[in-house]
């Protein structure tokens, strides 16, 4: 099982291999991180068949774990922990992760620096990797910042443009913030249980509620800002500047989902906080809502499907919240396969059209029926379409706040599932329908086309294993309850029904024009994002920098101008006692006056004078003691 | 005898390079190269051979004046021997990176190289006059380096690091006295665990925190470290912020702590406090630099206050910590002051805002300056973050008040904001007139840079790389600390 270790070994080596070298060197041996990807998934596969048939969360079917720092009795490790969840998580990853990096030999094959691309895409992986694989929240929280570390780079791949690098520093430090609080909640899980292993602090020590809250909204504070969760959603909509396929594998499929990873990982000492539960659900519930109605009013066919992430990923963490892991888990790997469909297919689809702006789009599905195909599978799922994989997993968390009692969490989630469907019904009919407009439209190339092909064909099939997916964690699975399964299967309808009527082609039954003009303060606050970025913005960043120029002005006004002003002042009086010395003492000796005064002279000016004379003065001083020292000594 | 060979040898050096006549500057450079280059391997030698378990080694020891109680104590210990490597092999990094100097060579290698006498001398004495000698030569070479060869304000910037820093010496030179006064002694070895007076050590360390928070130095006591910084040479910057600002810290650990626990507790909730401010304020002066200089000095100041927080804290995480902040800030800041000062010998500015696209135009240098800037803001992996981590653990485990460590921990937000906006400005982006068509690295300036990169990775991947050699001697501290 020690093959274990090589699947994050593998992509991290290939950086390695790759970093080093000049441009063309890597453009050349873009070969290196695909063929390591795809080692990477045969490896997890194996993995996978070898945790088969599943077991408990946590129950470690192989471990293994190295000191890397040691702190008095206290030894720090680097280690995997190869368990259900982990090995679940592994084949999303790899796959999804192979998928992209296949289609990106075609999406970048025309960029000069495809090579850094592809050595970052697996610097990713490797620590995507090892975060799941990790057997403790400090190493977790490593890896977790190597992927913002790439985040940015990709992000700000084409940075001799404006936004993407402006969209690559928001990135990063948005989601530091919250990384304030996750280093924070390490340091109360270490104060209190001295550990950072799963192993103990997650079985085998005994959370008082008030730290256990502590610790838990602390991380999930950090969970929050690389979640993309509400109110530290904004970077990102903006994160869509980097290459496509990127934004794919980390701003849809993987990174952003590696917080609500965190909260399932930790999920014991949220349960024993109980207060964290609740909390966890009402950012789940408000982000899914928000970024639902944020999606609807998007123009840019990628901030669509950013905000739909943002909307899916709070039904991920509403479902951990309400205790369903398995509910919450099993999004994370449907959504994670649909919506890098989804980014793929509107990759192809942007390369196409030469324009990410949808009004500038339509009829796409007579010219490009691969990519419409996939793409509408992957529509159909994120709307929760049976027998599409959304659908399941939408189903098992809304049966979890049926059965949990959460029904206005439910009510709300059921809202959020009619504003997805008609966003969907929004973006298919747009870009499928209606008159072309843009001449010699072209499918893309096989190389593009297989990935989509593959993760559509896992989103068709993949949610009949609901139940088995279940009993792969260790609880016991069920088939979709007839009443739940209607009553979602109704709304997501009456959603795709409103967003036919609204942009279909031929029916336009409902004009959306009067709504804006009637209703136009909600349009607009949607349309301005809800003042989140105009807010932090003004009341942050503006003020942070103003902040810093006022201490700056203090800094060199007031502070050094007290040390300038001492060194005056000390000056001064020197001055002053030199005066003293020639008039007022130099008078009294009237008589020895001029040998006197010759060396008076000599005194002030190493008094006042040039500082080489007070070197002169010590050096020589210094070594003169250090011969009599000697001198005396011997 | 190893260790005064490594001690003295730059001073042959010395003075044999001031000996060269002024126009055979080829014959300073190869001789400062060589001395420096002969040291190193010394300290290698001495790493290698060196024995985590035990506390001080290679021990050498003369009676010097006796009457006094005055000897010629040299050793090593886990404190100081992270910080010997570091400034064995920056001394010689600064040598190679002034392969150009025109100016005075001759008398600027010998400057070099009797600031190393006195760099190592402070982090193996062990002996108080022996210490406070090696302090205040430290001084003059540095006056030189910067009122001589330094920018347009150097004369003002060279008195005034020569002052302060003065200022703060005359206060160390009292407590030395004093401590000499109570003990009999000028031994440090001697005077650990002796149950001084709990007011008599509160006194005492008094005077040893102003003599050293200068040197660090801490806010409000910072405002020579700018001016010094922008105004040296690119050699002395990186030995200003890579080894002086670290003797400051290397005092606290080695003399306040051992010697006076008891007060040491009585001052850690004032010390974190100025530590956690220490940390946002530089942070925050750094966010509005213009010079890129400026900017890496005001980080300093943050950094440095990083490694006075865990020292405030006592414990085995914040001590660790400190010592890890104290070498990852030399390597790296290093590699900045070393970068800034290559961008600078081919655009001749240092304004951020003339300066952008490095990345576009030389790579090597714009990707090189990344990583620096990456290791700098504390990105897991790579060595700044060990040393932040480890702070901000021993400080939340120690009994100073929580509400100043969740100050510090913003501090690492406020990093990543300073660092990547000099990065967005800097190295991404088209570039300028100022950037375009000058060359990229050369052989000898990537030579310099590799070993510090690696040792940023290998610190950032493997603690125990320099933890192994800290841990024990910090476990000692921590029990004189918890015993007192």
């Amino acid at each position: 099982m020690g093959y274990v270790i090589a699947i994050p070994l593998l992509p991290a080596l290939a950086f390695g291999v790759l970093a080093p070298l000049s441009n063309r060197a890597r453009n050349a041996a873009i070969w290196v991180p695909v063929a390591a990807v795809c080692g990477s998934l045969l490896l997890s596969l194996a993995a996978f068949a070898r945790v088969w048939p599943g077991g408990h969360e946590g129950e470690a079917v192989y471990r293994a774990s190295a000191v890397f720092a040691t702190l008095g009795s206290v030894n720090l490790h680097a280690g995997v922990l190869l368990d259900p969840i982990s090995a679940v998580m592994l084949v999303v990853v790899t796959l999804v992760g192979a998928a992209v990096q296949v289609y990106s030999v075609g999406y970048m094959h025309r960029d000069e620096r495809i090579g850094w691309y592809f050595a970052v895409l697996s610097l990713f992986t490797a620590a995507m990797l090892a975060l799941v694989l990790s057997d403790n929240f400090l190493q977790l929280y490593m890896a977790w910042e190597v992927m913002g570390l790439c985040s940015y780079l990709l992000i700000g791949f084409w940075h001799e443009q404006e936004a993407p690098r402006k969209a690559s520093l928001k990135a990063f430090l948005t989601t530091r913030v919250g990384d304030v609080g996750f280093v924070l909640g390490l340091a109360v899980m270490y104060a209190t249980a001295g550990s950072f292993d799963f192993a103990v602090v997650l079985h085998g020590f005994t959370w008082v509620p008030a730290t256990a809250t502590a610790v838990s909204l602390l991380f999930l504070f950090g969970a929050i800002g690389k979640s993309a969760q509400v109110p530290l959603h904004v970077w990102l909509p903006d994160a869509m500047a980097g290459p496509t396929p990127a934004s794919a594998l980390i701003h849809a499929a993987t990174m952003v989902a590696a917080g609500v990873f965190l909260v399932a990982r930790a999920l014991p000492i949220f349960q024993a906080s109980g207060v964290a539960l609740t909390v966890t659900m009402i950012v789940g519930v408000t982000t899914a809502i928000v970024g639902g109605l944020l999606a609807a009013v998007q123009h840019d066919i990628k901030k669509v499907l950013a905000y739909s992430t943002i909307s899916q990923l709070g039904y991920m963490f509403f479902a951990l919240g309400a205790g369903g892991i398995v509910a919450g888990i099993f999004h994370l790997m449907t959504h994670a396969f649909f919506k890098s469909l989804l980014f793929l297919g509107a990759g192809v689809i942007i390369h196409a059209a030469h324009t990410q702006d949808m009004r500038e789009m339509g009829g796409l599905a007579k010219k490009m029926p691969v990519t419409t195909a996939t793409f509408t599978i992957g529509s159909l799922a994120l709307a929760g379409i049976f027998p599409f994989s959304g659908f399941w997993s939408k189903d098992e968390i809304l049966t979890v706040l049926w059965t949990e009692g959460h029904y206005v969490v439910f009510a709300l989630a059921l809202a959020a599932a009619f504003v997805t469907a008609f966003y969907v019904a929004r973006l298919w009919f747009r870009v499928f329908t209606g008159p072309e407009q843009t001449p010699e439209l072209a499918e893309a190339h096989a190389e593009m086309l297989v990935p989509m092909g593959v993760l559509a064909a896992i989103t068709a099939v993949i949610g009949f294993g609901s139940p088995y997916f279940a009993r792969f964690l260790g609880h016991t699975g069920a088939w979709p309850e007839a009443g739940i399964a209607l009553t979602s299967t109704a709304v997501a309808g009456l959603g795709l029904a409103l967003g036919w009527c609204a942009y279909g082609r031929r029916t336009k039954v409902i004009n959306t024009r009067p709504l804006k003009e009637r209703a136009g303060f909600v349009y607009d606050a949607l349309a301005m994002k809800l003042y989140f970025d105009l807010t932090y913005d003004y009341f942050i960043v503006k003020q942070y920098a103003r902040l810093a120029d006022a201490l700056w002005a203090f800094d060199h006004t007031v502070i050094d101008g007290a040390v300038n002003g001492a060194g005056a002042i000390w000056k001064a009086g020197a001055d002053v006692g030199a005066l003293f010395d020639t008039y007022v003492i130099d008078g009294a000796v009237n008589g020895t006056a001029t040998l006197v005064r010759a060396a008076g002279a000599k005194v002030r000016r190493i008094q006042v004078g040039r500082i080489q004379a007070y070197q002169g003065l010590m050096v020589g001083a210094l070594v003169l003691l250090m011969l009599w020292f000697v001198v005396k000594g011997a | 005898m190893l260790l005064s060979a490594i001690v003295f040898l730059p001073l042959i050096g010395a003075i044999v390079a001031a000996l060269v006549p002024k126009d055979r500057a080829g014959i300073a450079r190869w001789l400062a190269t060589v001395v420096t280059a002969v040291d190193v391997v010394l300290v290698i030698f001495v790493v290698l051979r060196f024995d985590v378990g035990a506390g001080m080694q290679f021990v050498e020891r003369a009676v010097w004046v006796p009457q006094l109680g005055i000897s010629y104590h040299l050793g090593v210990d886990g404190i100081s021997i992270t910080m010997l490597l570091l400034s064995a092999l920056l001394s010689l990094i600064a040598v190679v990176a002034s392969w150009k100097m025109d100016t005075k060579p001759t008398t600027y290698f010998a400057m070099l190289l009797l600031l190393e006498v006195g760099m190592n001398g402070v982090f193996l004495a062990l002996d108080f006059v022996l210490f406070y000698v090696f302090w205040e030569l430290v001084l003059v070479p540095m006056y030189f380096l910067i009122g001589t060869w330094g920018g347009p304000r150097k004369e003002y910037a060279s008195i005034k690091f020569f002052l302060y820093t003065l200022f703060g010496s005359v206060f160390m030179l009292v407590g030395i006295i004093a401590l000499y006064l109570q003990t009999g002694t000028f031994d440090m070895t001697a005077m650990i665990g002796l149950g001084l007076p709990a007011t008599f050590q509160w006194w005492v360390f008094a005077a040893f925190f102003l003599g050293f928070a200068v040197k660090v130095p801490i806010v409000p006591l910072h405002t020579w470290l700018p001016d010094a910084h922008v105004e040296a040479p690119t050699a002395a910057s990186v030995l200003l912020a890579g080894i002086l600002l670290k003797m400051g810290t290397y005092g606290f650990i080695r003399i306040a702590l051992p010697i006076l626990p008891h007060a040491a507790k009585q001052w850690a909730p004032f010390i974190t406090a100025l530590a956690a401010i220490s940390i946002v304020y530089g942070a925050a002066l750094a966010f509005a630099q213009t010079d890129l200089k400026k900017l890496v000095a005001y980080s300093s100041v943050s950094h440095m206050g990083f490694v006075m927080l865990g020292i405030a804290s006592g414990t085995v995480e914040g001590l660790n910590g400190a010592l890890a902040v104290m070498f990852s800030h030399g390597v790296v800041t290093g590699m900045l002051f070393l970068i800034v000062g290559m961008v600078y010998d081919r655009t001749h500015t240092r304004m951020i805002e003339d300066v952008s696209g490095l990345s576009s135009q030389v790579p090597v240098a714009g990707g090189l300056l990344a990583f620096a800037s990456f290791a700098s803001l504390g990105l897991p992996g790579l060595s700044g973050f060990v040393g932040e981590f480890l702070t901000l653990l021993g400080a939340w485990k120690s009994t100073v008040p929580a509400g100043w460590v969740v100050l510090a921990a913003v501090g690492v937000l406020l990093a990543a904001a300073y660092t990547l906006w000099m990065v967005q400005r800097v190295v991404l982006g088209t570039p300028s007139h100022a950037v375009a068509d000058i060359p990229d690295l050369s052989v000898r300036e990537i030579a310099i840079l590799v070993p510090l990169v690696a040792l940023t990775l290998t610190v950032g991947l493997y603690w125990n790389s320099l933890l192994r050699f800290t841990d024990p001697a910090v476990a000692r501290i921590v029990a004189l600390l918890a015993g007192a």
